[in-house]
């Protein structure tokens, strides 16, 4: 055993390892990821025995992957993030009627705020719909017990088994005891048992559904009383509370908003003691296995009690259970939470937040006056700090210095002048080609709906140019399809992929594009615009988005063609490459003029009011912030008056394919190495510039 | 209980210096726990970790500090220490870096934002409280050690000198040596030094 700093989702993927866990699938998204990473990196290190993992082209592919293992008797782990559950839904919706064979869990972090999401939506719900169990913990710790426990329970009633934790358990860190090695169970030497069962028909349907609908309340059962599941289910009273006075008021908590809710109710007891307040007492209901409800846990935490307030993120999921329970019971029972308004009805929740509304709550519910929550109103006052009245700078995620995508978006709308165009963005780093200047991100609507919608606009708006952007990850992700539609339909839209070599927003996974898988193989890469070509796209440009001649001509030549085009952007992500050298401003020629600020928007060029120099006079001159320079030269071709000095980076030359049936030279296409001088991605999940800040695990 | 707030920029070594005060506590037998702002922000943004220590042998419950409860707010760049001013206790340490990192923004507005006026008006806004201001030339700092990246070790080394935290100077050093890689102690535990004597 040793004892290790673990952040959540590092936690989960030992748990599951521990859990003898055979294959792991998923795709990336905050606040998911480095589950699979871990898994990984113990892997490739061999601390992880015998175990599978990789990420999947999409979060569908992976579900699917996990659910031929199970067939197999092989215990299987999903990882994705709470949207990604919907682009694995059709999956998961027919696999909870068919079963599974060897335990099945889906790791499915939700992101309440959000804070880099698309939605608030609620796993927890979706379990609900999808008619699976889902375990939601409280603390890194519980986690670590859920992730194991969810594979017996899997098995044990032959069900997928959702784990849903929310960022702030994914992204906590505490400490761990570890074994020193991992191994996966063996797997059962039958294998793959055929049966009609695994064949999903109707009247299989109909009888299966039967199935589900019957195990549902076996497990609410289960989860009420069998100590290994009840435990997540803890019932509190308040230990400071006179013992003949029984509970009428009540507090039922889910996820992190348990250890908010014990936390305000620690600080409201304190308070109350030091302003001579009797609190009335109060029990606590934390709900860790969210659905099927643990009814009867429920119904022995509401014995007695008149009000209860419900506090959980995101949706009204706990809320409206116990709203079913006090109706089915007939109990003198009032639910308040989010549906009355008296708990946050989105976003994250607090300390503080909880310890207000439990204040209110608690005046509300008592039969004396209590003034809690001025007492609380105060005591928060009391705590804060003066506020800070001086100048606070706006800092926006922005693309990174050096980033190529930079390059890209620039180059586009250099090609388009006046042109009017629409562009359709999409999920990755590149989304943030909204802010200005670049201001090349019209629309985001989820994976891959960049290069689709493009066509819905191109339908109705003809006289408009469409361009969709498109990272490399997302492309093999979900582009393909829609790129089938355009050719099909005849739409004329341009498709600008962004290859940077990785999944740069998730932090720099590698995908089908780069060859190299999570089990440590190098794969011949699959080629994009290989792939471009045999879905029938008529014209492909190739250009290095830092050479802006090459990408603004490049983007020209596609975006004139009549019908699907495609520009492949290609050049490494920062994160993948030593930086070099960063450029220099020319003080003696530097007008001050703004214009390699008002074009590109690089967070490496500043401008100094104080600066002067013979062409500048006192207007001040930009200046170049040497920590950040990545050295792309961008600026040094946007200049107009050459006064940024570096290297510009060659273009590569690379013939276009711009009529069906030519053929792409051989170099292009039969290259291991589409990507030139690539530095390789190391397993261990450092990037270079990790590596340079020293940073261990 | 003791709550520590670092704020900076994406990029400037938050996590490493949550993670090596997670690693001092737990060598004192406490539990701790630490959250990162991972993902979007990343990109440039402001980030924070949050740090809970049980000092006192309790239990840590929520992973987040709950505002105005800092102990010690550690900012790696002054404008971030105005944002993250909410989170600090009236008793509090507020330790900042004085070096401002410009956003792009700033830029685009023509208006660059000045680090000293940020430092000036917290200055102000902490004058006749209890909070105990302490600005660090960052600058000075990296120009003594000879590396800007030891500058997250450098300032949790003046904030454990601060004595607010019930660490020493020699458990942050054992810390530090069991975070970094063996090649990185040596340039960061004679960062600290240099560090402490500035203090």
């Amino acid at each position: 055993m040793t004892t290790k700093l673990l952040m959540g989702n590092e936690a989960f993927a030992w748990a599951a390892l521990m859990a003898g866990v055979n294959v792991v699938a998923g795709y990336p998204g905050t606040p998911s990821s480095e589950l699979v990473e871990t898994v990984a990196r113990l892997h490739a290190q061999g601390i992880a025995r015998d175990v599978h993992v990789e990420w999947s082209t999409n979060e569908k592919a992976a579900l699917e992957v996990a659910a031929g293992a199970s067939y197999c008797g092989a215990r299987a782990l999903f990882t994705c993030k709470q949207v990604g559950l919907n682009v694995a839904s059709d999956a998961l919706m027919s696999l909870n009627y068919v079963g599974i064979g060897g335990g099945l869990v889906l790791f499915v972090a939700d992101d309440p705020g959000p804070i880099s999401s698309q939605t608030e939506q609620d796993t927890r719900r979706f379990a609900a719909f999808a008619k699976v169990p889902v375990l939601d913990p409280a603390t890194p710790e519980e986690g670590f017990a859920m992730m194991q426990q969810a594979f017996e329970l899997s098995e044990r009633y032959h069900t997928p088994v959702i784990v849903r934790p929310t960022t702030r358990i994914c992204h906590a860190s505490t400490f761990f005891d570890l074994p020193e090695f991992t191994q996966a169970r063996p797997l059962p030497p039958e294998g793959f048992q055929k049966d009609p069962k695994w064949v999903i028909f109707p009247k299989r349907s109909f009888e299966a559904h039967g199935e589900v609908n019957r195990r549902l309340p076996r497990i609410a059962w289960d989860y009420a009383f069998q100590p290994e599941y009840a435990r997540f289910n803890v019932i509190e009273e308040g230990d400071s509370q006179p013992s003949d006075l029984s509970p009428r008021v009540g507090v039922v908590t889910g996820g992190v908003s348990t250890q908010y809710a014990r936390e305000a109710l620690a600080l409201l007891r304190q308070w109350a003691a030091e302003a001579g307040i009797a609190l009335p007492p109060l029990r606590h209901l934390a709900v860790g296995t969210p659905h099927p409800f643990p009814v009867e846990a429920a119904a022995k935490f509401a014995e007695g009690l008149q009000d209860v307030i419900v506090f959980e993120e995101l949706d009204s999921v706990l809320e409206e259970e116990l709203l079913k329970l006090a109706g089915q019971r007939h109990m003198p029972l009032r639910v308040s939470g989010k549906l009355t308004g008296e708990a946050p009805d989105r976003g994250e929740n607090s300390t503080e937040v909880l310890a207000q509304r439990l204040a209110r709550f608690l005046d509300r519910t008592s039969p004396k006056p209590l003034e809690l929550s001025q007492l609380v109103e105060n005591r928060l006052a009391d705590s804060a700090t003066d506020p800070y009245a001086g100048p606070l700078p706006v800092r926006p995620p922005v693309l990174c210095a050096g980033c190529p995508h930079r390059g890209s978006f620039f180059a586009i709308k250099q090609a388009l002048g006046k042109t009017p165009a629409v562009f359709c963005g999409d999920i990755g780093c590149y989304t943030l080609g909204n802010a200005k200047p670049l201001d090349a991100v019209d629309t985001c609507l989820c994976m891959g709906a960049g290069i689709t919608m493009a066509q819905g606009f191109a339908t109705v708006q003809p006289g408009a140019k469409n361009i969709a952007f498109v990272g490399d990850s997302t492309f093999f992700a979900s582009a393909l399809t829609g790129i089938a539609n355009a050719v099909y339909n005849g739409h004329d839209i341009t498709v600008a992929v962004l290859d940077n070599a990785t999944t740069a927003m998730t932090g720099s996974q590698p995908h089908p594009g780069t060859g190299l898988t999570l089990m440590g193989e190098q794969r011949k890469p699959l080629v994009i615009e290989e792939v471009l070509k045999a879905l029938g796209v008529g014209c492909i440009t190739f250009a290095n988005p830092h050479n802006l001649d090459e990408a603004t001509t490049a983007a020209r030549e596609a975006i004139e063609f009549n019908g699907p085009s495609a520009i492949i952007f290609r050049a490494p992500c920062i994160q993948l490459k030593k930086p070099d050298e960063p450029v220099v401003i020319n003080g003696s020629t530097c007008t001050g003029c703004k214009k390699c600020i008002a074009s590109i928007g690089c967070p490496a060029i500043g401008f100094d009011p104080t600066a002067a120099g013979p062409r500048s006079g006192a207007r001040g001159q930009a200046f170049i912030d040497t920590s950040l320079c990545d050295g792309c030269g961008l600026c040094v071709q946007v200049c107009p008056f050459d006064a940024i000095e570096g290297p510009v980076p060659a273009p590569y030359g690379i013939p276009r394919i711009c009529e069906l049936g030519v053929t792409v030279a051989d170099s292009i296409l039969h290259s291991d190495e589409p990507t030139g001088s690539f530095p390789p991605v190391s397993l261990d999940g450092e990037t270079p510039a990790e590596a340079e800040e020293g940073i261990d695990d | 209980m003791i709550n520590i707030l670092l704020a900076g920029v994406g990029g400037q070594g938050t996590v490493l210096a949550a993670k090596v005060l997670a690693k001092a506590a737990q060598s004192k037998g406490w539990q701790v726990r630490t959250a990162e702002t991972i993902g979007m922000a990343q990109r440039g943004g402001s980030v924070t970790s949050h740090v809970r220590m049980g000092s006192d042998g309790e239990a840590v419950q929520a992973p987040l500090v709950t505002k105005g409860t800092a102990d010690v707010v550690i900012a790696f760049e002054p404008g971030e220490a105005a944002r993250a001013l909410l989170y600090l206790a009236p008793e509090g340490v507020l330790v900042t870096a004085t070096s401002a990192i410009q956003p792009v923004t700033a830029a685009l507005a023509g208006a660059p934002y000045n680090g000293e006026a940020v430092v000036s008006a917290l200055q102000q806004s902490v004058a006749g409280s209890t909070v105990r201001f302490v600005p660090v030339d960052d600058q000075a700092l990296v120009a003594a050690a000879g590396n800007r990246k030891a500058l997250n070790m450098m300032l949790l080394a003046v904030a454990v000198a601060q004595n607010r935290i019930p660490l020493t100077i020699d458990e942050l050093k054992a810390a530090v040596a069991a975070c970094v890689k063996p090649q990185f102690v040596t340039m960061n535990l004679k960062a600290i030094d240099e560090a402490v004597a500035s203090a």
